[in-house]
């Protein structure tokens, strides 16, 4: 079954296209839809308060324009397209805009998105920088006064039982992800990059009992596919940060390659770990977004011993994934600006390198206007290992 | 390429008081002292200024190696080129902030050659015993930098301070969640200690540590106080200046020098003051530096300011105190905890003031104030490409100050009680540039949007006075 014949393939497209189009609808029929900004906003709160979590993309193809008006063009340029369609109005079905301590092109322009956009509600999480028993227990408190804050915007106290409720709601909608990577094994995968990050993508628009819904359809139609709809092709990594457009990743597969696995935001970074179940939701979620969430952003001491060994603590995840998705090489692909990544780039690199894995690495603009140099390294690099 | 950018050091840029023209032996002192230190076998710390705890590393005799200052200073001297190149090199981009690349390509120079790079500036950066990170809420590289650095110098171990503080929200107040905040940042503060404590084989004399505390804190209320002097008409010191004088503020808080120096300067402004001795002796223009570090190899472009008659009586940039007697702080004798309501109170010191006016902003009120209380002209910022930190939200904060202060004809009522007619108008200036990656600074491009702008005041001054 191909694409163009599949009715849920179809309805992927469609939102991904018509990105909000169900946020859209739901706004219509009276819900509040609450917009955020990066995989440090804790949705199960939002979803816990009865509104809509929807998370904002750029567009690769939309020109930079209005939002300069009132950004600086040193932001980092997937913020700066966010802030512009936002600007714009391409989101004008959100009652308000969440934005974590993710970076200092999110931290920094906070008060710019909240008076610009003029939202009846906005809200900034602070995420400590470190992993201790303080910073988790600090954490936790700030993730409390979100939940305060939130709830006198909704009208709803927010109790456990509604969080805990959430809170299972995502580890399902995590678990549907993860088998959804699992069809990345075979060789060649059963689903392509380019499918996978449309799916994801459509994934962050969506109510969650929508999400789960719609990858249990995709997940349903995909394990009857009788034939993989590509072939067999070098194995392809990509790691970095927010990628939330196809254009990338269509463009390795454009170059003779099949990407089976990556380390994103809009992918496995926070697609893949869980909530835990069972103790205090506030001190599950805390761990969750702080530890178990593998953003350069926040800082793990380094442990005893070599400088490889740190290195194999920070970034063994990476590596897990690229022997269990039989990797044959890995695309760093980080932004301009992009100071949080941009410092790992040399560390990621001796890191992959010590596992025998090719590297690229590329940095781009966030925008379709460098496709044609991207793609002359992405074939370069094709070309020495394969 | 080094050899020729060397040759394009400039000559000294002058200043208008004697305190800021001692400063530049006083940081060749820090640097190669820091070296004399290493040889002498004291612990050396690589940290960043503005970070909350200088006190502690002074009571417990570690010496500071301020890593953004020797980057500053390689842009003063224009010879951070190579490091740079250095940086990239090694993959990291040259989009990243430059004070981080240039430490981080002469570290790796450094560590390969076992000895400070050729022709280093002022002798170079010592190695350090351990890396001191600051996890705030602003400044990624603080937090990635040394992070980066132990690629080369494995065996130095890292402390990452978290010092978080609330962004300003409608619906909360600081009071709400200061005690969770003030909580986490003594707990890493006491962290430090024990950190430090571990490295050098000493124990904190809790005493001493007191002791600097109240020396810091008299220090700000002194600065406070002698920056405050330069309300004055003409005004006495201008920001050019106060880029020099922020070297005891923010590299030698809690020390005896630090406070003696403010001493000496406010007797001097007070001096110039009786004499009305200004920046200028002709002031036509008075500036607020509104934001944005300085380009460090071009700060003679005040001195372009000043021939045009215009001054800057007031920054907000490296203004890092406020007096310490309007912080609501708490009575306790805990020196850690001092500092933390210090951090605090300093970072959240402008909320009530924007309380009081709805729709507005910390930042945009201090804007105001300082407006206001300086009897501003026109306002000046700096973006530079390499740093969000110190440069993201300028181009908001000034459309908001737009809103206020409008090219049209406002009705004021007077201390009389009368209404009168008023133009409020303020121009406004963005320069672009750098703090030390000079590729990006053209001296002639400068100086025309400067010359421009000034002859934007010139025509606002005008039109003030026609209505007059």
């Amino acid at each position: 079954m191909n694409e163009q014949n599949s009715t849920v393939m179809s309805k992927v497209e469609r939102y991904y296209e018509d990105y909000g189009i169900r946020a859209r609808e739901l706004k219509k029929e009276g819900k509040t839809v609450i917009a955020y900004l990066c995989s440090l906003v804790p949705t199960e709160i939002i979803t816990a308060a009865g509104l809509v979590p929807f998370r904002i993309r750029g567009n690769v193809n939309e020109p930079i324009t209005k939002g300069d008006t009132n950004l600086e063009t040193i932001a980092c340029p997937f913020i700066r397209s966010c802030f512009d369609l936002s600007v714009k109005g391409w989101y004008d079905f959100c009652d308000s805009i969440v934005i974590p301590h993710g970076c200092d092109s999110m931290t920094r322009t906070y008060s710019t998105w909240r008076y610009t956009l003029g939202l009846p509600y906005s809200h900034f999480i602070n995420v400590p920088h470190t992993v201790s028993g303080p910073s988790m227990e600090f954490f936790t408190q700030e993730l409390n006064t979100f939940t305060k804050s939130l709830g006198r915007f909704a009208h709803k106290e927010i109790a456990d039982s509604d969080l805990t409720e959430a809170i299972h709601l995502y580890n399902e909608n995590r678990d549907k992800a993860k088998a959804l990577y699992d069809l990345r094994k075979s060789d060649p995968p059963l689903i392509s990059g380019t499918e996978m990050s449309k799916i994801l993508t459509v994934g962050m628009s969506l109510p969650v009992t929508e999400a789960n819904e719609l990858f249990a359809e995709v997940l349903e139609e995909l394990t009857q596919r009788k034939e993989a709809p590509i072939h067999k092709a070098p194995r392809i990594m990509v790691d970095g940060a927010c990628i939330d457009n196809i254009n990338f990743v269509k463009l390795i597969e454009d170059s003779g390659a099949n990407v089976v696995v990556d380390s994103l935001c809009i992918g496995t970074r926070d697609y893949l770990p869980h909530t835990d179940v069972g103790g205090d939701p506030l001190d599950a979620l805390a761990r969750r977004y702080l530890d178990k969430i593998n953003c350069p952003r926040t800082y793990r001491e380094k442990v005893e011993g070599t400088y490889e060994k740190d290195l194999a603590a920070r970034f063994g995840d990476i590596g897990s994934l690229g022997k269990e998705f039989k990797v044959d090489g890995v695309i760093l692909y980080v932004y301009k600006y992009c100071d949080p990544f941009g410092f790992e780039v040399p560390a990621r690199k001796a890191y992959l390198d010590s596992l025998n894995m090719p590297v690229l690495y590329l940095e781009d603009e966030y925008s379709a206007g460098t496709i044609g140099r991207l793609r002359t390294r992405i074939q370069a690099f094709l070309e020495v290992i394969e | 390429m080094a050899e020729e950018q060397k040759k394009q050091e400039r000559k000294k840029r002058r200043t208008a008081t004697e305190a800021a023209s001692s400063i530049g032996p006083m940081v060749k002192e820090f640097i190669t002292g820091t070296i004399r230190a290493k040889a002498e076998g004291k612990k050396l710390a690589y940290t960043f200024i503005v970070c909350c705890y200088d006190e502690i590393l002074g009571a417990m005799d570690v010496v500071p190696v301020w890593t953004e200052n020797f980057a500053g200073v390689c842009g003063a001297k224009r010879d951070a080129e190579r490091f740079l190149e250095r940086a990239e090199s090694q993959s990291f981009s040259r989009s990243l902030c430059t004070y981080a690349l240039c430490g981080l390509g002469f570290d790796q120079w450094r560590e390969e050659l076992g000895e400070m790079p050729p022709d280093a500036p002022w002798g170079g950066q010592a190695r350090p015993d351990f890396m001191l990170s600051s996890g705030q809420i602003l400044c990624d590289p603080r937090n990635k930098w040394y992070q980066a650095a132990q690629q080369y110098m494995p065996d130095v171990p890292i402390y990452d301070v978290g010092l978080p503080y609330p962004l300003y929200e409608d619906d909360i107040e600081v009071a709400d969640v200061q005690d969770y905040y003030i909580k986490y940042i003594v707990a890493e503060l006491r962290g430090l200690v024990k950190f430090l404590e571990e490295q050098t084989g000493k124990k904190m004399d809790y005493d001493r540590l007191g002791e600097l505390v109240d020396l810091g804190e008299r220090t700000w209320n002194l600065i406070w106080e002698t920056y405050d002097l330069r309300r004055a008409v003409p005004t006495p010191m201008g920001t050019g200046d106060a880029m020099n004088t922020m070297v005891p503020m923010v590299f030698m808080m809690g020390t005896q020098e630090a406070y003696d120096f403010f001493v000496k300067l406010n007797k001097e402004l007070k001096d110039k003051i009786a004499k009305k001795e200004g920046v200028v002796e002709d002031e036509k223009y008075r500036l607020l530096w509104g934001g944005g570090l300085p380009s460090w190899f071009a700060l003679t472009d005040f001195n372009y300011f000043n021939s045009k008659g215009a001054v800057f009586p007031v920054e907000t940039t490296y203004r890092m105190i406020e007096p310490i007697y309007r912080l609501n702080m708490p009575d306790t004798n805990d020196p850690i905890e001092r500092l933390a309501w210090r951090w605090l109170g300093y970072w959240t010191y402008w909320y009530d003031k924007a309380k009081k006016r709805p729709g507005s902003e910390p930042d945009v009120e201090r804007l105001i104030q300082y407006i206001e209380d300086y009897q501003i002209d026109g306002v000046v910022m700096h973006e530079a490409f390499s740093c969000r930190t110190w440069h993201l939200g300028l181009i908001w904060q000034l459309n908001q100050l737009r809103k206020i202060y409008k090219p049209i004809p406002v009705l004021i009522l007077g201390k009389d009680g009368k209404k009168r007619e008023e133009k409020r108008e303020l121009p406004s200036l963005i320069l672009e540039s750098d703090i030390i990656d000079i590729s990006t600074y053209s001296e002639v491009d400068t100086r025309n949007r400067i010359d421009a702008f000034i002859e934007t005041l010139e025509q606002v001054r005008k039109n003030k006075a026609d209505l007059r």
